[in-house]
């Protein structure tokens, strides 16, 4: 484990909470995530099944004429990993591997980590954001929308943990 | 009064998308030194072995929370320009919950599998591949659930609007919650030690 080489959480915290006062203060809006990969969905679907991708009234709203140009959450991401790579090189961190619970197979991890990209996508759609969008942007904002989705993501995932005990072990 | 730079056109729309990179470079950095791009770390919480997610997430919160509101009552900031999150009560719920499993199955949210990947984790870009099957599905059953997505639409309201109260009331209980949760993370990190 690298863990002594990490920052203390209360120090990645405050830095967190620095660059999101500084998103609303310049922006007047929050961070994001999850919108970035609705966006690249429903652009990829659109260029090859363009017909049907035109019926799907909610993907649309992602069809502007130049949406990838101009998604300033798009930008974002893109900045969060390079920030990311930043950080993971300069501490030697950087390895290539498919992170998993030390028993598992990697067929399985394979599965577990697209149908819960899966579960986690569908429900960023519903709740109209993420972690990020809700929970640290909301939650910061006082937003009761930011705050009932953080209380039903950390009970529901307590719950999910006891049913999959030996998912990460 | 001139913030949100953008809002009030200081920051126009061009810089307003190289300020997004260099917001995210910083975004990403915490996230990846916080070790929140590590899927072990990210699900820790949910087994009680590991408390890096509630530690960065709510002292963020706190710090964000604290300099909005603090710079909205010295009037340097205008908060009625601050583009609020709406609250749905259900639709957020139901969503939360589902996050949360998915969370926990795949070991990660979207920001953190972009730090996951970009710490060299093919399962983050895996996860990220799901994440957008998950939109799309979505985008698919939306004419089925378009009534339950817009449903208990209570608009952009705030813990303090709702309550009647001061913000600062529900900062400081914020603040009280969080350090009574980090001090019993604290304490039962050191006696696992």
């Amino acid at each position: 484990m690298n863990k002594d080489k990490l920052w203390s959480p209360y120090i990645a915290g405050i830095g967190l909470g620095l660059t999101l006062l500084a998103t609303f203060y310049v922006m007047g809006k929050g961070l994001g995530a999850s919108s970035t990969f609705s966006l690249l969905s429903a652009v990829g679907v659109n260029a090859v099944f363009h017909d049907f991708a035109s019926r799907l009234e909610y993907l649309v709203r992602y069809l502007g004429s130049d949406a990838l140009l101009k998604d300033w959450i798009l930008y974002e991401v893109i900045g969060l990993f390079i920030g990311a790579l930043i950080g993971a090189l300069l501490s030697r961190n950087f390895k290539i591997k498919l992170d998993r619970g030390e028993k598992m197979p990697g067929r399985t991890r394979v599965l577990t980590a697209l149908t819960g990209g899966i579960l986690v996508g569908f429900a960023s759609r519903l709740a109209r954001g993420c972690t990020s969008g809700l929970a640290l942007t909301g939650g910061a904002q006082l937003a009761v929308g930011g705050w009932v989705f953080v209380i039903a993501m950390f009970v529901s995932g307590f719950i999910a943990a006891a049913f999959f005990r030996r998912l990460w072990s | 009064m001139i913030a949100p730079l953008f809002e009030y056109g200081i920051v126009g729309e061009s810089t307003s998308l190289i300020i997004a990179v260099i917001i995210g470079v910083f975004f990403g950095l915490f996230l990846e030194r916080g070790g929140l791009g590590d899927p072990h770390k990210l699900t820790g919480v949910f087994y009680l072995t590991d408390f890096a997610v509630p530690k960065v997430m709510f002292t963020a919160i706190l710090v964000a929370s604290f300099g909005l509101y603090l710079l909205s009552d010295l009037k340097l900031l205008d908060i009625n320009r601050i583009w609020f999150v709406p609250a749905y009560f259900w639709p957020q719920l139901v969503g939360g919950a589902l996050f949360g499993v998915g969370f926990l199955i795949s070991g990660y949210c979207p920001g953190t599998a972009v730090a996951g990947l970009a710490s060299g984790r093919i399962d983050a870009l895996i996860m990220m591949i799901g994440v957008g099957i998950g939109s799309l599905l979505f985008a698919i059953v939306y004419p089925v659930i378009e009534g339950f997505y817009v449903f208990s639409n209570l608009g952009a309201v705030t813990l303090p609007q709702i309550l009647g109260i001061n913000h600062w009331f529900v900062i400081v209980f914020v603040f009280v919650f969080a350090g009574a949760m980090f001090y019993v993370m604290e304490k039962y990190e050191k006696k696992k030690v």
